[in-house]
């Protein structure tokens, strides 16, 4: 299990990823920022994290985005334990939700890097990047 | 508010005492007051003014009564006075005002203007009557000279909101009635007093807190002319498209171009339906982009199955036995089969075996509904990304429809600017002169937007730094803490006036929508009426254009009033609705709307009237709510008029 400091139910990220975040998911205008919130931000950065099957532990200093609350229940956590089960090659880990959390915050580390190289420095509007690079 | 009586006293062509006692039944709150066109409507009116605001009423001219001043003596003193009596929650008062005059020898009176007297006096039924201290600010609590314009309003100015230019006036109206101002004020006296309080810091604390300081008074410089700066240019902005809906006004009355101009408004409002369109359909794709991690967790998803479906070959999930009965055996001592058995048993050892291997019941729910999960993400993934290829599309059909659309309209343009007739040609060009106005100022509105997020950001990260300086002086320390809390209380007032201003014109346009649709009688051909984010009173016609510019004149009437009726609605302090000739200019058909409605909106109406404006169908729709009636009478013989009650 992770050794990191956790607030209770809440999912960390380092520090100096909160700007990456916030450009992707804070703004009213779609074609700027192409994700409706923070989670699925970091839904998304685990997954690539995954991909490339690097886990990065968080260093320095941590922010808490969003609450586990704001995971839904039939998307976002069974995607997060099947990450979690696949990494530990373990079912006993789908028990313990902020071992799963902890494991994708891993992934979402080295995965965010990834959605800012793709859909923030790629020229032009970051939802076509995203678009183009999902499709 | 609500008025109970007048009492005028040789005021103007009213000499001697009159008075006036104005309907306070609320099923009944309607006052008549008749008169033809010089019988002294505008003079009552203007009495309850001057009483209650003195000398800031307009072009007053002389105020003692003329035939009071010619049966005074030379030297004598001749008073003039109005006194208003009003109930206003649950209290009883009358305000008064009295203005003296010494006769000179040559039959001429010098008003002494700036000595006149008000009082305000709480007067409860039956009890002892008291001077209220401070009147004049009592009584601005109660009615605030600032907004009487709205309350007390004059017919012939009423259409001044529905004015294009009339953006300010409506946002002040708001402001003002709405109480918005104080906050307003509020917010600006707290920001002076923060920028003081960083001057003042500046000649006491260290170097580096000196730096940080003047950084953050040059950002918050810049922030201020960026802010106003955005506002001249929306204003640009709005200003710009009225002049570009003017010219198209205009360009449809020429016969030469008038099917141009009507092709060049039907493809305009096409192109504004599929602009729509357009962002609807992008705020589709990017709920699908933001929730693509779905259709890009193939990878996992299909490990997770794979190990999950594993343990359920191997029988581990679910598991034939569950754990509670295996424990209950064991506690038991005794086996399925009824036999006894004790802790040395090859039972007892095999059910321990099979409790080792047995997943817990919490866990296997967990698993069975992850798996069911999965799978039906599985299929999620791909319906996703087929639905976002759909759209991809639909998007790429879209933009070719509104670069058609945008190619047509450039092409009638052009007709319209090469046209024969120099004027349409001049029309046309300054339109597209209006058009390239826009997109400059719009170009610079982002520009100084993003700069100003940015030295928003700047005054963050440095407020950050400046409350981590060290803080060692007493005085820098009281002074720091006092600029924190203007400061945070500035921002927090901002806060307050954005959502309550923003709230409030909201309130306003949907009771100005309502009250419109009751006293339009051409309701139908208007679908809506909006107070926009510029604050700009906007009607949209059937075919959803804007059709301010084409009301008539006793439309843009009826939409000032239906603007002035949904503030008073809106407006916590109830006052009553004085209206001097209101009805002048409309026509039957309004004003048949108006009287069957207007009683409705306002718990007290007073309608100065003549005879002409207020009859037939409309005195007949107001009738059941008149609840006091008079007349005036002029004399021609005296130049006097008389009040007499309408039985």
């Amino acid at each position: 299990m992770s050794t990191a400091t956790r607030t209770k139910g809440r999912v960390n990220i380092e520090t100096n990823v909160r700007d990456i975040y916030e450009s992707l998911s804070k703004g009213s205008n779609p074609l700027s920022t192409p994700f409706r919130t923070m989670k699925d931000v970091f839904v998304l950065a685990a997954c690539i994290g995954f991909e490339k099957g690097i886990r990065r532990p968080l260093e320095g200093g941590k922010h808490q985005p969003f609450h586990y609350a704001q995971l839904s229940e039939p998307v976002d956590i069974p995607l997060l334990k099947a990450i979690a089960i696949a990494t530990t090659d373990d079912i006993t880990t789908l028990a313990d939700l902020d071992e799963v959390v902890a494991i994708a915050e891993e992934f979402a580390n080295e995965g965010i890097n990834d959605i800012r190289q793709y859909v923030l420095e790629h020229p032009g509007e970051p939802l076509w990047n995203l678009v183009e690079a999902i499709r | 508010m609500k008025i109970e009586r007048v009492q005028l006293t040789n005021f103007r062509q009213y000499f001697e005492i009159h008075r006036i006692t104005f309907s306070l039944d609320p099923d009944c709150n309607v006052t008549v007051i008749h008169g033809v066109n010089g019988a002294g409507k505008t003079s009552f009116f203007t009495a309850l003014n001057w009483c209650l605001y003195g000398e800031s009423v307009d072009n007053i001219g002389q105020i003692i009564s003329k035939e009071a001043v010619s049966r005074a003596k030379s030297g004598e003193i001749v008073e003039t006075k109005v006194a208003i009596t009003f109930y206003h929650d649950g209290e009883r008062f009358t305000a008064s005002r009295q203005l003296r005059g010494q006769k000179h020898t040559d039959g001429t009176i010098e008003e002494a203007r700036g000595d006149t007297e008000f009082m305000l006096m709480r007067i409860p039924r039956g009890g002892v009557a008291e001077s209220v201290k401070n009147p004049i600010g009592v009584m601005n609590t109660i009615l605030p000279s600032n907004v009487r314009t709205y309350f007390l309003f004059d017919g012939e100015k009423i259409d001044n909101f529905a004015r294009p230019e009339a953006a300010h006036e409506v946002r002040d109206a708001i402001y003002q009635v709405l109480s918005l101002e104080v906050l307003t004020r509020a917010r600006d006296h707290l920001k002076n007093a923060a920028r003081e309080l960083r001057g003042q810091l500046k000649g006491v604390v260290s170097d580096e807190l000196k730096v940080l300081i003047e950084q953050d008074t040059n950002l918050r410089a810049d922030e201020d002319r960026l802010e106003k700066r955005i506002e001249q240019l929306k204003e640009e902005i709005v200003s710009a498209e009225r002049h570009i809906s003017e010219v198209n006004q205009q360009l449809r009355t020429f016969e030469e171009v008038q099917n141009l101009q009507r092709q060049h408004d039907l493809l305009t409002q096409q192109l504004k339906e599929r602009q729509k369109e357009r962002e609807t359909l992008i705020e589709g794709i990017r709920d699908i982009a933001s929730q693509s991690y779905i259709s890009m967790s193939e990878k996992p998803i299909t490990m997770a199955l794979a190990l999950l479906d594993e343990k359920r070959q191997r029988g581990e999930i679910p598991s034939n036995i569950r754990e509670q009965f295996i424990k209950d055996l064991l506690e038991r001592g005794i086996c399925i089969c009824g036999r006894r058995f004790d802790e040395h048993d090859n039972a007892h050892e095999h059910l321990e075996n099979l409790m080792k291997t047995s997943v817990p019941t919490s866990l296997e729910d967990n698993v069975l509904s992850t798996a069911g999960y999965l799978r039906s993400l599985q299929e999620r993934g791909n319906e996703n990304r087929q639905r976002l290829n759909q759209r991809m599309k639909d998007k790429a059909d879209l933009d070719r429809k509104i670069e058609g659309l945008a190619a047509q309209i450039d092409d009638l343009e052009r007709q319209m600017e090469g046209s024969e007739h120099v004027e349409v040609s001049n029309l046309a060009k300054q339109r597209d002169e209006y058009r390239a106005d826009i997109d400059g100022y719009q170009e610079e509105k982002i520009r100084a937007e993003m700069e100003l997020e940015g030295i928003k950001q700047d005054i963050k990260d440095l407020e950050k730094k400046i409350s981590q300086a060290e803080k060692t002086q007493y005085r820098e320390r009281l002074l720091s803490k006092k600029l924190e809390l203007a400061q945070d209380a500035s921002d927090a007032i901002n806060q307050v006036y954005e959502k309550f201003a923003e709230q409030k014109r909201k309130e306003v346009e949907e009771q100005t929508r309502l009250i419109f649709h009751e006293l339009a009688w051409k309701a139908d051909h208007f679908q809506d009426v909006r107070l926009t984010d510029d604050y700009q009173l906007e009607v949209i016609d059937r075919y959803g254009m804007p059709a301010r510019p084409e009301l008539s004149a006793g439309e843009r009437q009826v939409l000032s009033l239906s603007f002035i009726t949904a503030m008073a609605k809106v407006a916590q302090n109830e006052a009553p609705l004085i209206m001097d000739t209101p009805f002048g200019r409309l026509s039957s058909a309004h004003r048949e709307a108006i009287t069957n409605n207007l009683p409705a909106l306002a718990p007290q109406l007073v309608l100065f009237v003549t005879d002409e404006e207020l009859r037939d169908q409309s005195l007949d729709n107001l009738r059941p709510r008149i609840g006091a009636e008079y007349r005036l009478i002029f004399d021609h013989k005296t130049s006097c008029t008389e009040i007499k009650e309408v039985k």
